[in-house]
């Protein structure tokens, strides 16, 4: 029987091929199965190369469904990119909010002692009330309404003015000193608060005019200039100061 | 894709089937493998289960609509068939002893489940024998039976491709047959 299933002849296996697909005409189908009926050992082959064709296609369709596999493979890993790039994008802007925190907490931390205690205790001076009556010190009292509205800017242009004439004029220096310290403009403000407390005349201001310095300082970096124009100044708020700038 | 899929009919599905129509079965493939992907990470399975289970799956609806056991009643009786069969198979893998003794999850149970299963049916194993055999049959002739019995190309067309005659490719089919039958034969031997 083995031997009889080793050899079928070409012509006989397209033939039963054509059995199998339904392809015979009438004819030819009609022989073939009065041979199937009289021949079992015929009817076995007949059925083996049933089986193998069903296990060509099977296994060819096997193969290609890895093929098919592949693009939902690749589409998976198309949507695992798109999330990882997506998650890039996030984590840069997270990575870039740290950057930013981290600077600020820096900012903060670091240069913050002094900065701290600046904004702490810095609180413009409120300046000289004006009156009406006190005309002739005209000039000076315009700058002073200039610089009670806050306009710092037109308060110290017409200080400036006067200062020409009077250079050593403690008051003047005082209050353009504050002017730009209220414009957050510590650098310009320490010179003229310097020529306020090194002045000889005593001065009614000079407390305030040494914290002021002091702050200024303090803004500035300078703890050791700053302490000492803090104790110079005999304020309330200069000692709680040099209590904290000591602690 | 999914789309398109819609659009393709349960005949031309069925025809598709028949005629091992790539393009449309790819379609099919695809379209319809999420579902059962979701339904076995759900239940405890993995990724490759699920491209294992469903690729049985898609075979087993081939096969049956090729040999007429399934004939589709509605316009999505095909995709619903396919999902059914997914879930069984799954089921028997989740009731199966290996799987329930086994306490991690690996490719080795879903094979174990699997020739539990072939033990019960000696009938498939003359087919998983030919299909063993072929898929180690030589390159040329594996190509050739390929392209002749999967493909469905003529004898003419396969013969002008290799630029050979018609005779010659048709006798090559036939020794290509006869290679295939001896080396199952030998393997039914052992």
């Amino acid at each position: 029987m083995k031997n009889k299933n080793n050899d079928i002849s070409q012509e006989m296996l397209e033939a039963i091929e054509r059995y199998i697909n339904g392809t015979m005409d009438l004819k030819e189908r009609k022989d073939f199965d009065d041979y199937l009926k009289i021949d079992s050992d015929f009817r076995i082959q007949v059925e083996e190369i049933k089986t193998i064709l069903s296990g060509i296609e099977t296994q060819a369709l096997k193969e290609e469904l890895n093929v098919f596999h592949q693009d939902i493979e690749n589409q998976q890993n198309k949507k695992d990119n798109y999330k990882k790039i997506q998650f890039l994008k996030l984590s840069k802007w997270v990575a870039a909010a740290a950057v930013v925190i981290a600077m600020v907490s820096i900012w903060f931390f670091s240069s913050s002692p002094s900065q701290k205690l600046y904004a702490k205790y810095f609180t413009p001076d409120p300046g000289l009330p004006t009156t009406m009556s006190s005309t002739n010190n005209f000039d000076f009292y315009d700058a002073m309404v200039s610089y009670k509205h806050g306009d710092y800017k037109k308060a110290i242009e017409k200080w400036t003015v006067l200062l020409e004439t009077k250079p050593q004029n403690d008051t003047l220096n005082y209050f353009i000193g504050m002017a730009h310290m209220n414009s957050k403009d510590v650098n310009r403000a320490i010179p003229f608060l310097e020529r306020t407390v090194q002045s000889q005349d005593s001065f009614p201001l000079i407390n305030e005019a040494n914290h002021y310095l002091g702050l200024a300082y303090l803004k500035e970096g300078n703890i050791e200039l700053a302490k000492k124009h803090f104790k110079l100044s005999k304020t309330d708020s200069s000692k709680k100061i040099i209590l904290e700038l000591t602690d | 894709m999914g789309k398109t899929l819609y659009l393709l009919s349960q005949s031309q599905l069925i025809r598709a089937i028949k005629t091992n129509d790539t393009s449309v079965l790819k379609q099919f493939y695809v379209a319809n493998y999420p579902k059962v992907e979701t339904l076995i990470l759900k239940n405890s399975g993995t990724i490759e289960h699920a491209k294992d289970v469903y690729q049985e799956a898609f075979i087993l609806v081939w096969t049956n609509v090729k040999n007429g056991k399934f004939v589709p009643q509605n316009e999505t009786a095909l995709q619903g068939y396919l999902y059914q069969i997914a879930k069984n198979k799954w089921t028997d893998v989740l009731r199966s002893k290996s799987f329930k003794n086994s306490k991690s999850l690996d490719s080795i149970t879903l094979r174990v489940v699997r020739d539990e299963e072939e033990d019960n049916e000696p009938k498939n194993t003359k087919l998983e024998m030919t299909m063993e055999a072929f898929k180690n049959l030589g390159q040329p002739c594996k190509q050739l039976l390929t392209t002749f019995y999967f493909e469905k190309k003529s004898l003419r067309d396969i013969a002008s491709e290799l630029n050979i005659e018609e005779s010659t490719a048709r006798n090559k089919k036939y020794r290509c047959m006869e290679k295939l039958r001896t080396m199952v034969l030998a393997s039914k031997n052992t």
